[in-house]
């Protein structure tokens, strides 16, 4: 069918390559293809091995299937069917989440679960908030423009196509983008709710700009994916199929050309064949308590996400690289990053309701680069978030309330609304994730990631809570309720032009290993403050493009001198 | 008469820092709250179950079921751990939200959040040690043979200083107690509000799944079967006096 025709069928013309929209089924939420899918053997010697069905892995899986490679997917956690797995309901979508145990460290613990990562076929965006945007030109060389972070050795432009094209597969929806790089949207703003009007309105009192969106939600239509309820429920898992997941982005295309995804099956190393010093393939367990079985490829790429991802690293140990895969100068593991995340509402004289229309709406960019005279270097982003009943007790507690204070202003959950911030936090070498003794079900060393804010972060987070803060107020509100948080792990194996200073080259193949890359957020030097899912994105179809090319396998050519 | 449009009841701008007496509410017309308070009399979520998946439904309506015995704390712990969660919820009389017996669930059943802090011990050691902790402290600081026999004023001394880390001696000083503070009540606020009585009570719309939303506003934001907040107002004296 021409684009011309699935136009006038269908609506907008959306990306070329990627049929996922018209292969989903417009009455039932299953992953189409469950049943029909290929299946390898574990010794057939399958092109690409993929660890995590995320948005890392299953974009490189996706494009990769389209050229004809034989890709297997190996997820840890369930393959969903979300018309009975997913529930409209916070405490009820637990399972979500990946609630392995992992220890937290450092000055400033970060606790994961539900605030970070997740665990079955289409990884952590089946239950991120929908936030969109792109990196700016900036955060690709922080360190010469700015003297902290550090230089990617790709640039802005590297990415830009790629930027453009998951947008359209998304699809994201958005107004037009005046920062970074000004951009459009294939999709036009969803309507905003009366909260995120308030706020909108408290930001022009005091001269700041917002747009909304960029969120990755359909507004209008697209093949068979539903145009949004504004239901709320995104952090939740979108029973709708209108947010955008890699479950109902790039999935089911991957599975109508050949991709297997092999659920419920833990990696635990790449095994490595010290004789050549290539990788023949990982090893997993198909269940708890479960013999090891070795899937071979050609390739293996790591998308496991910025724990997982350095983890599995670490405990694939051999002769060559006896500290781990890949980390013999001990970059493995190392600058993993989040982002300050504060949140504080404003309570206001109206009912708001702000449990309607998806969590996020309007956001700014306007304080995102460098400006001196604020006393730090980087900035922050300002977004828009809508929580629930628990997540907003969580939020009154935080404030210091409990027992009939903290009812008293649960009761008044109607009138309040809420703003956010996030900050890029600068790359740290000691902010790092290692092996705990403490082992998983599976007999494996569970990751302890160490996590210390520095000055700059903290001067940065002081003046975004007053930002916000002074929004409310010029709002009108009567009374603010402060959370400070984290969110968005990156980082832990970073790309780089030299391996004595990071984990992958710039092709993000693993320094020292020729078949093995990284397709996650665990690549990035630095994360703007720009929520990471649309790069992680749009980095793993560049490497797509490259590993089709054989341009991945090559030497690396170096651009850019090692810096930061 | 209580305006809603005003922020007077919130403890933050009240002089004593504390909320009004409970009494200044409705009581609840329609449906459950805990202890029968709550903004909207006449609201009750399950009204709209027909409108929820099934999925969800089961999930939600799960939670209305008469909770069975306790499974993970012991016949020792379980006045502590009730006497805890009433306090820290303020919820002083029948109905109750069971939200001791979620938490026990919770970890009878291994259902942990995925995190644990360095200088923690496991989340189920945790909850030991604190209702331990507790008890001592009514113990050492005001001669009670428990937490639970202890007078409200007293548990709700102790529950001051927990929040604030300020407890030491014992069992204690085997936790960090400020991160113990946020470890329990995690759980406990999650057991509370996932009950569609304390949705009732605070007037959110509930699970939205087919039906979703349409009133975002800005004309109003009630959904056809939402009503608006209500005070303990006599309806009959306010329209004689001449307020509507
Ligand atoms: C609550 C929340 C809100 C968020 N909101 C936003 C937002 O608005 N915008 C945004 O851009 N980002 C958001 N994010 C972040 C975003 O979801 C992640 O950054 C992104 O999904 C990470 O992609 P990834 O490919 O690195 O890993 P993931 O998508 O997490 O995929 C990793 C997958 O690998 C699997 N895995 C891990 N280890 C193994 C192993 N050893 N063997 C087999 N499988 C394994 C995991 O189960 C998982 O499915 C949010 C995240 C959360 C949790
Ligand atoms: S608000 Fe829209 S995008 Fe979010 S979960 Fe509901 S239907 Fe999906």
């Amino acid at each position: 069918m021409g684009d011309l025709l699935r136009g006038i069928l269908k609506g907008a013309v959306g990306p070329k390559d990627n049929d996922s929209r018209y292969l989903l089924d417009v009455h039932s939420r299953d992953l189409p293809g469950e049943d029909t899918m290929a299946r390898y053997a574990d010794n057939d010697e399958v092109d690409l091995v993929v660890v995590g069905a995320g948005a890392g892995g299953s974009v490189l899986a996706q494009r990769l299937a389209r050229h004809g490679w034989k890709v297997v997917i190996l997820e840890a956690g369930p393959f969903w069917h979300p018309d009975e797995d997913w529930v409209s309901d916070e405490a009820g979508s637990h399972e979500l989440y990946w609630t392995q145990k992992r220890i937290i460290g450092g000055s400033d613990p970060i606790s994961m679960g539900s605030n970070n990562s997740g665990r079955g076929v289409g990884g952590s965006m089946v239950h991120y908030a929908g936030y969109c945007p792109r990196f700016h030109p900036s955060d690709f060389h922080t360190h010469s423009l700015d003297g902290v972070g550090a230089d990617w050795p790709i640039t802005y432009d590297d990415l830009r196509p790629h930027y453009e094209r998951v947008e359209r597969e998304l699809p994201v929806a958005g107004q037009d983008w005046p920062w970074g790089h000004p951009h459009r949207y294939p999709f036009s703003p969803h309507p905003i709710s009366e909260m995120g009007a308030t706020l909108w309105r408290g930001a022009r009192e005091l001269g700041i700009e917002m747009r909304v969106g960029p969120v990755g939600i359909v507004n209008g239509t697209f093949g068979n994916r539903p145009h949004c309820i504004y239901r709320g429920y995104c952090l939740q898992g979108c029973k709708v199929n209108a947010k955008a997941s890699p479950y109902v982005t790039h999935l089911p295309d991957a599975l109508a050309h050949a991709v297997e995804i092999r659920a419920n099956c833990m990696v635990s190393r790449v095994e490595l064949d010290d004789a050549t010093g290539h990788a023949i393939g990982v090893v997993y367990h198909d269940e708890v308590g479960g013999a090891e079985r070795l899937q071979r490829a050609r390739f293996v790429a790591v998308a496991g996400y910025s724990i997982e991802t350095p983890r599995l690293l670490l405990e694939s140990t051999s002769r060559r690289f006896p500290g781990g895969l890949g980390n013999n100068d001990d970059q493995v593991g190392r600058y993993v990053m989040v982002q300050g995340a504060a949140q504080t509402a404003g309570r206001f004289p109206d009912e708001l309701r702000q449990y309607k229309a998806p969590p996020p709406e309007i956001s700014s960019e306007q304080f995102y680069e460098t400006d001196r005279s604020r006393g730090f270097a980087r900035g922050f982003s300002i977004q828009t978030v809508g929580p629930l009943p628990i997540t907003w007790s969580e939020h009154v507690l935080a404030d210091g309330h409990w027992g009939r204070a903290l009812r008293e202003y649960m009761r008044d959950y109607n009138h309040w609304a809420t703003i956010g911030v996030l900050n890029e936090l600068l790359p740290h070498a000691d902010n790092r994730v290692t092996l705990a003794e403490e082992t998983d079900p599976y007999g494996l060393p569970v990751a302890r990631f160490d996590f210390n804010v520095g000055e700059n972060d903290q001067r940065n987070m002081d003046y975004s809570t007053k930002v916000i803060t002074d929004i409310l107020k010029a709002a009108g509100a009567q009374d603010v309720l402060t959370v400070h948080r984290y969110a968005h792990l990156v980082g832990g194996a970073r790309m780089g032009s030299s391996r004595d200073s990071s984990v992958v080259d710039p092709h993000q193949r693993v320094w020292g290993v020729p078949n093995v890359f990284v397709s996650d957020g665990s690549v990035c030097p630095t994360q703007g403050s720009a929520n990471p899912a649309l790069t992680i994105m749009a980095l793993a179809s560049r490497l797509a493009e490259r590993m089709a090319s054989g341009a991945a396998m090559q030497q690396p050519e170096v651009t850019r001198q090692p810096v930061g | 008469m209580p305006d809603f449009s005003r922020p007077d009841h919130l403890p933050h701008l009240r002089p004593d820092g504390e909320p009004p007496h409970s009494s200044w509410l409705p009581r609840h017309r329609h449906g459950t709250t805990p202890q029968m308070i709550g903004r909207y009399p006449d609201y009750d979520v399950l009204v709209e179950v027909d409108s929820w998946d099934d999925a969800t439904r089961k999930v939600v309506l799960a939670r209305l079921e008469p909770p069975g015995p306790l499974r993970f704390f012991s016949e020792q712990e379980e006045p502590t751990l009730r006497a805890f969660c009433d306090t820290v919820m303020a919820q002083d009389s029948e109905p109750r939200v069971p939200v001791a017996e979620f938490v026990d669930d919770k970890l009878a059943a291994g259902r942990l959040d995925g995190y644990q802090f360095a200088d923690m011990p496991d989340d189920r050691d945790t909850w030991r040690l604190v209702l331990a902790g507790l008890d001592e402290s009514a113990r050492d600081g005001h001669g009670k043979a428990g937490f639970a026999d202890a007078e409200p004023e007293t548990r709700e001394e102790i529950i001051e200083a927990f929040s604030h880390g300020q407890l030491s001696g014992g069992s204690w000083d085997r936790l960090n107690v400020s991160r113990a503070w946020s470890v329990v009540m995690r759980a406990v606020l999650t057991g509370f509000y996932s009950h569609p009585w304390a949705w009732n009570e605070i007037g959110f719309g509930g699970p939205a799944y087919p039906r979703g939303f349409m009133r975002l506003g800005p004309v109003s934001t009630l959904e056809p079967f939402e009503t608006p907040g209500a005070s303990q107002e006599d309806p009959v004296r306010a329209v004689a006096e001449g307020e509507y």
